[in-house]
C-alpha cells in the first residue's frame, strides 16, 4: 500500500463509523453491557482480594515470653525473631501495656479486672508477619520453632481462624476463576457476534472493492480500525456504567474500591485488541480473506 | 504462455464443471485489443461463469485464462487484485455501494489503484462528465434511476481506464430505451480504445451492431464470427451507426462541457 492508500483506509474507516452511527450505536451498547459484566466482575473481585489483603495485613503472631525471662533474654528473642525470614515488624508489648490494651478491649465490663492483686498478664513480642507467609503450613512451622527458645512460653496467630479463612479464601479463588472464565467466554462470544454481523452486514462493500482491485489490506484495514474503535468505546463505556454502580455502591458500602487509571486504560487497551482481533477473524472465517 | 501481443483476452481450453449437466467445455477465445464483442447464449449457458473465469472470482478444472502478463494457473491473491485494477466489470444488478455517492462509488476504484486525491477529483470528474452524470455526483445510487445506476456502474468500471471491460448482462434490469443508451456508451468506450466483452441472452439486440459474436450453450462456444484486429475494427467502428452515434454523442459531451464553464 502505499501512503495515500493508507490515508483512504483509515478515511474510509473514519466514514464507516460516520454512515453507519445507528448500526455502530447498537453494536457498541451490545458490547459495553457485556463488557459491564466483566467489569463488575473484576470490581467484586478486587473488593474481595482487598478484604483478604487487609485481614492477612491485620493478622499479627504473638510471642509470649516467659515470666521473669529478663532484659537480656527478651533482647535475645527479638533479635532473633527479626533475623526470621517473614517476620516484618516486631513490636515489644510489656505486660503493663497488654493490661491496658485488655482493659481497654473489655470495656464497661473491666472492673473485674479490679479483683485482681498482680498482673497475671506475660510480656510479649507482637509480631507483623509478610504475606507471602501468611499460611497455616508456615506459621505452623515458624510457631514451632520459636516455641522451642529459651524464654519462650507460648506463641498464638489465631490458628483456628487462619485454617477457616484459608478455605474460605480458596474456594472464593476456586469460584472467582471459574465464574471469572465463563464471563469472559461469553463477554468474546458476544463481542465476537456483534462484530461478525457488522462484516456480515458489509459484506457487499467488500465484494464491490475485491471486484475494482482492492488488495486484502486495503479491505481488512477499515474493519479492523472500526472493530477496534468498537471494542475501545465499548470498554469505555462499560467502565462508565460501572462507575455509576460503584458510586451508587458507596454509599452503602463506603470503603469500595474501583479500578485504578492504569487497570482503566489496559482493559480499554485489550478491549480495543480484542475488537480488531475477531474482527479479523470474522473476515478470514466469513469472507476467506 | 507467450501470448499474440494484439490478444487482451486470451481463453485456452478452458473446462469446468458443476455437476454432470452444468459447466464450460474446452472453451477457445480470443478477444483482441479495442474489438467488441458481444457473448450471446440463453441463459444457463455458461456466461457468466466464463467472464467469472476471466477475471478470476474462479479459476477452471482444465485450461487457462489470459489477461495481458496474467495467466489463471499461476494467480495469487496480489496478482489478481491488480487483474482487477487493469480490468473493468460491469453487472446487471449494478453493486453499486448504497451508502456511498455517485461521486465516492466512481472514487472507490482509484483509490483501491493507489491514486492521489487529485488525480482522483480530475478523473472521476471527466468520467462522470463523459456519461452525463457529473450533476448527480453527490446523489445516492437509491436517488437514481437504473439506468442512470449502470452508468455510474460503468464509470466505475473504467475509472482506471482498463485496457478491457467485461458487461456481465448489463442491460438485463433496463427498459429498451435505456438499453439502448447503454449500449452506445459502451460502443463509445470501445472507440476510445478499450476492449468490450458484454454477455447478454439478447441475440435480437445484438445482431444489428455488426459486432463479433460469440455464442455459448450448453457451455460450449457453439459459434464465433471472425476475430477483428484493432485496425479492421477502428473502420468498422468509424463506418457503423453505433460509431456516427458515438462521435455525435462525444461532441454533445464537449459542447456540454463547454456551457458549462
Amino acid at each position: 500500500m502505499n501512503a495515500a492508500q493508507i490515508g483512504y483506509v483509515f478515511d474510509e474507516a473514519a466514514t464507516m463509523l460516520r454512515r453507519h452511527k445507528a448500526a455502530n450505536a447498537v453494536s457498541i451498547v451490545i458490547m459495553g453491557l457485556s463488557l459491564l459484566i466483566l467489569v463488575v466482575f473484576l470490581l467484586i473481585t478486587l473488593n474481595m482480594q482487598a478484604v483478604i489483603d487487609r485481614a492477612g495485613d491485620e493478622m499479627r503472631m504473638y510471642v509470649f515470653l516467659e515470666d521473669g525471662a529478663g532484659e537480656p533474654a527478651a533482647r535475645d528473642i527479638q533479635m532473633r525473631l527479626l533475623g526470621l525470614a517473614g517476620v516484618e515488624e516486631v513490636v515489644y508489648v510489656p505486660r503493663e501495656e497488654a493490661l491496658v490494651s485488655f482493659r481497654e478491649a473489655l470495656g464497661k465490663d473491666s472492673d473485674i479486672l479490679d479483683a485482681l492483686e498482680s498482673n497475671p498478664l506475660p510480656d510479649a513480642f507482637r509480631v507483623k508477619l509478610k504475606p507471602d507467609y501468611i499460611r497455616s503450613e508456615r506459621l505452623e512451622a515458624m510457631s514451632q520453632e520459636i516455641g522451642r527458645w529459651k524464654g519462650v512460653e507460648e506463641t498464638r496467630y489465631g490458628e483456628r481462624w487462619l485454617e477457616r479463612g484459608e478455605a474460605l479464601v480458596k474456594g472464593f479463588y476456586f469460584a472467582d476463576l471459574f465464574v471469572g472464565l465463563i464471563i469472559l467466554l461469553s463477554v468474546i462470544f458476544v463481542i465476537a457476534n456483534t462484530v461478525r454481523l457488522t462484516v456480515i452486514s458489509r459484506q457487499r462493500s467488500i465484494e464491490v472493492a475485491r471486484l475494482v482491485g482492492a488488495t486484502n489490506a486495503y479491505i481488512r484495514i477499515p474493519f479492523l480500525v472500526e472493530g477496534a474503535v468498537q471494542g475501545a468505546v465499548a470498554a469505555g463505556l462499560a467502565v462508565g456504567l460501572a462507575a455509576i454502580v460503584h458510586a451508587l455502591a458507596r454509599r452503602h458500602l463506603p470503603g469500595l474500591l474501583f479500578l485504578g487509571g492504569e487497570a482503566i486504560a489496559a482493559f480499554v487497551f485489550v478491549c480495543m485488541v480484542l475488537g480488531a482481533v475477531v474482527s479479523l477473524g470474522a473476515m478470514r472465517r466469513l469472507l476467506r480473506l | 504462455m507467450e501470448q499474440d501481443q494484439r490478444i487482451i483476452v486470451g481463453v485456452y481450453h478452458l473446462s469446468k464443471n458443476f455437476g454432470k449437466h452444468f459447466g464450460l467445455h474446452d472453451i477457445n477465445l480470443q478477444v483482441a485489443n479495442g474489438e467488441f464483442v458481444f457473448l450471446v447464449g440463453p441463459s444457463g449457458a455458461g456466461k457468466s461463469t466464463l467472464l467469472r473465469m476471466i477475471y478470476m472470482d474462479d479459476f477452471p478444472d482444465a485450461g487457462q485464462v489470459v489477461i495481458g502478463p496474467h495467466v489463471s494457473t499461476r494467480m495469487r491473491a496480489a496478482g489478481i487484485a491488480e487483474l482487477r485494477r487493469k480490468t473493468g466489470i460491469v453487472f446487471q444488478d449494478f453493486r453499486l455501494l448504497g451508502d456511498k455517492t455517485v461521486f465516492e462509488n466512481v472514487a472507490l476504484a482509484l483509490k483501491a489503484a493507489g491514486a492521489g486525491l487529485g488525480e482522483i477529483k480530475k478523473q472521476v470528474t471527466e468520467i462522470l462528465m463523459r456519461v452525463g452524470l457529473y450533476h448527480k455526483r453527490y446523489d445516492f445510487p437509491h436517488e437514481l434511476s437504473g439506468g442512470e445506476q449502470q452508468r455510474v456502474a460503468i464509470a466505475r468500471a473504467i475509472a482506471n481506464r482498463p485496457a478491457v471491460l467485461l458487461a456481465d448482462e448489463p442491460t438485463g434490469n433496463l427498459d429498451a430505451v435505456v438499453t439502448r443508451s447503454i449500449l452506445e456508451l459502451l460502443f463509445k468506450i470501445n472507440a476510445g480504445g478499450t476492449a468490450v466483452l458484454m454477455a447478454t441472452h439478447d441475440l435480437e439486440l445484438v445482431k444489428s451492431f455488426g459486432q463479433r459474436i460469440i455464442y455459448l450453450e450448453g457451455g460450449r462456444v457453439v459459434k464465433d464470427s471472425e476475430m477483428i484486429y484493432v485496425g479492421d475494427l477502428r473502420k468498422r467502428i468509424d463506418d457503423s451507426l453505433v460509431g456516427r452515434r458515438a462521435e455525435r454523442l462525444e461532441e454533445r459531451d464537449i459542447r456540454g462541457e463547454r456551457e458549462e464553464r
